[in-house]
């Protein structure tokens, strides 16, 4: 752990909110003015924010909160987030104009994985994993064919169809309890039958039940799984170790600096709650 | 901006530049944040808790979010005290930070040999945790009862060659002079105060606690009024210095425990919410110093008026 010391690395701004919409039944999109940190983003970085003031006191809520890079181009940075509670409330109500505290990019990214963007990819996103997604397709860009797997836990959309559209290229969309979306189902259905016609390497992103199955997924047909893993965190820059999760025989892993991107089969799912 | 001011703080042997340190557990081994917060910048770095071998903590989640509080489990996850002597310890040193070792054990003798092999090293002065609620069979035990601090206090004091001995002090004490005094008369060089306060989170719809060890230790803002209380309380008792921590999240939360005796402050939370509130504070606290017109911290401190 010690060794991921660095004395450089991210930073600390005051953005402008440019955009801040619902996509659908609370999810929405975030777009800041942010070049200094949308230059540097790469994908499966993460971002902490805070939309509501600071404060002598600590403000509250207290803590900034982490989240993936959704888009980072032409200066501007954008996050796909959740309204889950107080946090994520708050960010909501901020409109254009207003002032956000970001921090980042943290983490490590995709792009510091050991893989080959030309072997192609599979992205797996399930709910609100499809966070880090754009940026993914994105950074593949022209250098691999990728198809994106999504899967909705809840059977009512969350996101917009025509939104994932415009942005997913190649998608496979499943609901876990309506045809939503034309499939019922989890991702891993549709991810296994891809599998079976071509083996290419995943990243995924998503709830720890489906990363467990999607690593499971990559193990059993031998090839690449990387994930972006989640864990309540709250320094983000390495300090606290709350966001520390185990790995396979022995050892751990710290989701803000060797993660939150890394190889899915090294992660020991079954100890985490 | 013209006047000098004088922050430097006195513990036994030792002189701190001024007195705001890093709370352990709150900023790593010291050199994590140091591109937000120098660590040679402040009074002094007190790194992460170390055990004799390395401990693995506990399962996650290990943090949750309260009113103006923060809950944590962490377990006293750390590297050891042999990687932290050869890996953490040399760049840290090197760096020019006074560097304070925050120790933990399970037993007396566990805290001695700690203290044994910290004592030909660097390091500047030692951290004596006798407090943490998040292990199963440390830190409360000791930490409540002024015969058991009294005998770890004095099985580090034996065993540190010499280094300064700052115990660490649960707020759980029914009486927490009497911990602390029983700390300063084993040889205690100093004592700090407040660790985190036993707390819980549950999430009602899920009916499950909100931390993977169902109890954690709250910090932050919300444990503020507690922590000044019980500084004060130590201040008046003691001849040793008191180094207050509990919520400090700005410069006139520090000022306000140096008000009522702290020598020295701790800021932990506040750096988990921006990696630069210690410099910020102690900006904080020369701008208000210059404004009221104070060349030296020994004119507030403990001019509290009761």
């Amino acid at each position: 752990m010690i060794n991921e010391i660095s004395v450089s690395g991210p930073l600390i701004r005051e953005v402008q909110v440019l955009e801040n919409r619902p996509l659908a039944q609370g999810a929405c999109l975030m777009t800041m003015d942010c070049p200094e940190i949308a230059a540097l983003a790469e994908p499966g970085h993460f971002v902490k924010i805070r939309a509501w003031p600071e404060a002598e006191d600590g403000g509250r809520p207290l803590l900034d909160r982490p989240f993936s890079i959704h888009r980072a181009r032409d200066g501007q940075l954008s996050i796909l987030y959740r309204i889950l509670g107080p946090a994520t409330y708050q960010m909501s109500l901020a409109s254009a104009g207003s002032l956000v505290k970001v921090s980042g990019p943290l983490g490590r990214s995709l792009a510091e994985a050991d893989l080959n963007p030309a072997a192609g990819f599979y992205l797996a996103a399930g709910g609100i994993g499809l966070a880090p997604m754009a940026l993914a397709l994105d950074w593949l860009g022209g250098r691999g064919a990728a198809t994106l797997f999504y899967g909705e836990r809840r059977g009512a959309a969350q996101v917009d169809r025509a939104w994932l559209e415009s942005w997913a290229g190649d998608l496979s969309a499943t609901a876990e309890a309506s045809p939503a979306y034309g499939r019922t189902g989890l991702l891993t259905g549709p991810l296994e039958e891809a599998l079976k016609r071509q083996i290419r390497p995943i990243f995924a992103c998503g709830p720890t039940p489906m990363l467990a199955a999607v690593s499971d997924l990559g193990g059993r047909y031998g090839t690449p799984v990387w994930v972006s893993a989640e864990a309540g965190m709250a320094c983000g820059f390495g300090v606290c170790l709350t966001c520390s999760l185990p790995l396979k025989g022995g050892g751990r892993f710290r989701v803000c600096r060797e993660g939150p991107v890394l190889d899915g089969l090294t992660v020991d799912w079954g100890k985490i709650g | 901006m013209s006047r000098e001011l004088d922050l430097r703080v006195r513990i036994a042997s030792l002189e701190l530049k001024n007195p705001i340190l890093s709370a352990s557990g709150t900023f790593g081994y010291g050199l994590e944040l140091a591109g937000f917060c120098p660590p040679e910048a402040l009074g002094a770095v007190i790194a992460k808790g170390v055990s004799l071998q390395p401990w693995p903590g506990n399962e996650s989640p290990r943090v949750a979010e309260s009113a103006s509080g923060l809950l944590n489990a962490v377990g006293l996850e750390n590297m050891g005290v042999e990687a932290f002597i050869e890996k953490a310890l040399p760049p840290l040193k090197a760096a020019g930070a006074t560097a304070g070792a925050n120790i933990l054990g399970r037993r007396p003798e566990e805290y001695a040999r700690l203290a044994a092999r910290l004592s030909g090293t660097p390091v500047d002065f030692l951290e004596v945790n006798v407090s943490c609620p998040n292990v199963a069979c440390g830190g409360l035990a000791f930490g409540a009862d002024p015969a058991a601090v009294g005998e770890v206090t004095r099985a580090v004091v034996e065993n540190c060659g010499g280094k300064p001995v700052v115990v660490k002090l649960t707020p759980q004490a029914s009486d927490v002079a009497a911990v602390a005094l029983a700390a300063e008369k084993a040889g205690a060089s100093a004592v700090s105060l407040i660790n985190t306060i036993p707390a819980m989170a549950v999430d009602l719809e899920g009916r499950r606690p909100k931390l993977a060890n169902v109890v954690g230790g709250l910090s932050g803002p919300a444990v503020k009024p507690v922590a000044l209380r019980q500084v004060w309380l130590c201040a008046r008792t003691l001849s040793i210095p008191v180094i207050g921590l509990g919520g400090i999240c700005s410069a006139r939360d520090a000022l306000e425990f140096i008000l009522v005796g702290a020598a020295a402050v701790q800021v932990g939370t506040a750096t988990l919410m921006d990696p630069r509130a210690p410099l910020k504070i102690l900006e904080g606290l020369r701008n208000w110093m210059l404004r009221e017109g104070l060349d030296d911290l020994s004119q507030l401190r403990g001019t509290l008026r009761v």
